[in-house]
């Protein structure tokens, strides 16, 4: 008679439990979830705009340093959702590998190409017992030379796609649904329709309005490919741009 | 290959005397997208479903058939992550052989040393198996040829087989429809009309993948329009 589960042991590291799943990446987006934050990202026709809370949990705490928004090099972007720590050792391997990437092939490492050295390294701790996967879903935004805006997900399980729009945390599906209807027929956003596409995206599924020091705005933009993140004005520009709209 | 901290191997023999990690490799799987691949006289064609989780994936950005080889193509059922490590490392080794021997790799050669790297994972300290099962579409001087590789590290030849979830339907079909002189054309219509059987929703040319390699030895994967055209024909 076959043992059943590994010795049980399917649910600590990530071998195959008898249903052919990986448990501890299950676990990983469990983790994604429970960090309590949702983010949002939208590629428009020459623009992409990436939304993500923030959420302050006490009063004494400096806001200027809790981010969940990166650089990794001038021109990408990346938003990591999920649990802090994870987030930031992934963005110190990501800024690496971008500056390596760049000192060897002499040109700056593209948006895909950076999502899939995230996927890749996401599916090595899949595989091996030794390290686990990461609590990280990863969001990389960035203006590619010959195709234009390019939105890619990384999730722990090593899986990445483009995206015309899409959602990563606690309301992603919610999200989803709501981005889906909005980008059904294909739509090619303006640079202002993309943030307040992402922005009222985000406040329809906290079903709440925003405040512009709750939210993380970062865009790159065709003419001036520099990856930013919005001040705090621009950001209640869109707002009210959105209230007075609705 | 192994982790120096797991130093012990993951995959274990049960009492019973099954590797039960690999079987379980198998169920991921038989869990994914089907796929299937057919050998005609003259060529070979594979094909996959391409479902994606929304429609707000952007389905240019992703592409499951690979090509290893000018003359060798791949695809895979089960977890894409992980075939992603499978194709690279083929590449490698295909690469590699051509820098000794200045020649291409054989199709048996590089489904050979694939296998074996899949085996290696079975066995070694700290890693899993690998959840996919690979068809292997090549033309060389041998002729046309199609294996499938397992998460075990087993490969055999076939003339026409099918993985992942719809797969015994599929071959049921493939069993009825396969002749052993059919040309790529037909061999492109039967790959089209058993991923149809066991299709959900309408089938069209973004939502599957088809990759063929003919006697100009040039693989190749089809574009959505040249789908669309072989399925009105189907029709």
């Amino acid at each position: 008679m076959s043992r059943g589960s590994g010795g049980g042991y399917d649910r600590h590291i990530t071998i195959f439990s008898p249903e052919g799943r990986l448990f501890q990446v299950e676990y990983a987006f469990k983790a994604v979830k429970a960090a309590g934050v949702t983010s949002i990202g939208v590629r428009g026709k020459d623009s992409v705009c990436v939304v993500t809370q923030k959420k302050v949990p006490d009063k004494l705490l400096d806001p200027s340093s809790i981010t969940h928004l990166f650089a990794v090099t001038k021109y990408l972007g990346l938003v990591a959702t999920g649990t802090t720590a994870d987030a930031r050792t992934l963005v110190q391997q990501a800024r690496n590998e971008a500056a390596e990437f760049r000192h060897k092939y002499g040109y700056e490492m593209p948006a895909d190409t950076l999502a899939r050295w995230i996927a890749d390294k996401s599916q090595v701790y899949t595989q091996h017992a030794y390290m686990r996967p990461l609590g990280v879903v990863a969001m990389v935004l960035g203006i590619d030379d010959e195709v234009g805006p390019q939105l890619f997900k990384c999730d722990p399980a090593g899986h990445f796609f483009g995206h015309k729009a899409t959602s990563a945390g606690l309301k992603e599906q919610e999200a989803i649904n709501f981005l889906e209807k909005k980008m059904k027929n294909d739509p090619a956003f303006t640079y202002e329709e993309t943030v307040q596409t992402a922005i009222s995206a985000l406040q329809s599924v906290l079903q709440e309005d925003l405040k512009a020091n709750e939210i993380e705005v970062g865009v790159v933009v065709k003419g001036n490919p520099i990856f930013r993140a919005l001040s705090t004005d621009e950001i209640d520009e869109h707002l009210t741009a959105i209230s007075e709209r609705d | 290959m192994g982790d120096s901290q797991y130093s012990f191997s993951l995959t274990t023999f049960s009492p019973s005397g099954k590797l039960v990690q690999i079987e379980h490799a198998l169920t991921a799987v038989g869990s994914g997208q089907t796929s299937l691949g057919i050998k005609a006289a003259n060529g070979v064609v594979i094909a996959t479903e391409k479902k994606l989780p929304s429609i707000l994936v952007d389905e240019a950005s992703v592409q499951k058939i690979q090509i290893l080889t000018p003359n060798i193509g791949v695809v895979y059922s089960g977890m894409g992550p992980d075939s992603r490590v499978l194709v690279r490392k083929s590449r490698k080794q295909a690469e590699q052989y051509h820098r000794l021997y200045k020649e291409a790799i054989p199709v048996t050669q590089l489904v050979r040393e694939t296998a074996a790297v899949m085996q290696e994972f079975t066995q070694s300290g700290g890693v899993r198996p690998f959840g996919v099962s690979l068809l292997v579409a090549g033309f060389d001087d041998k002729g046309p040829q199609l294996y499938q590789v397992d998460p075990s590290g087993s490969y055999f030849s076939w003339k026409a087989s099918a993985m992942g979830k719809n797969v015994s339907n599929a071959k049921t079909f493939l069993e009825k429809r396969y002749t052993d002189d059919m040309e790529l054309d037909d061999a492109v219509h039967t790959a089209i009309l058993t991923l149809k059987e066991g299709f959900e929703g309408q089938i069209s040319g973004k939502n599957i993948e088809i990759g063929i390699i003919g006697a100009d030895k040039q693989f190749r994967v089809l574009t959505p329009a040249e789908i669309e055209d072989y399925l009105q024909e189907v029709e």
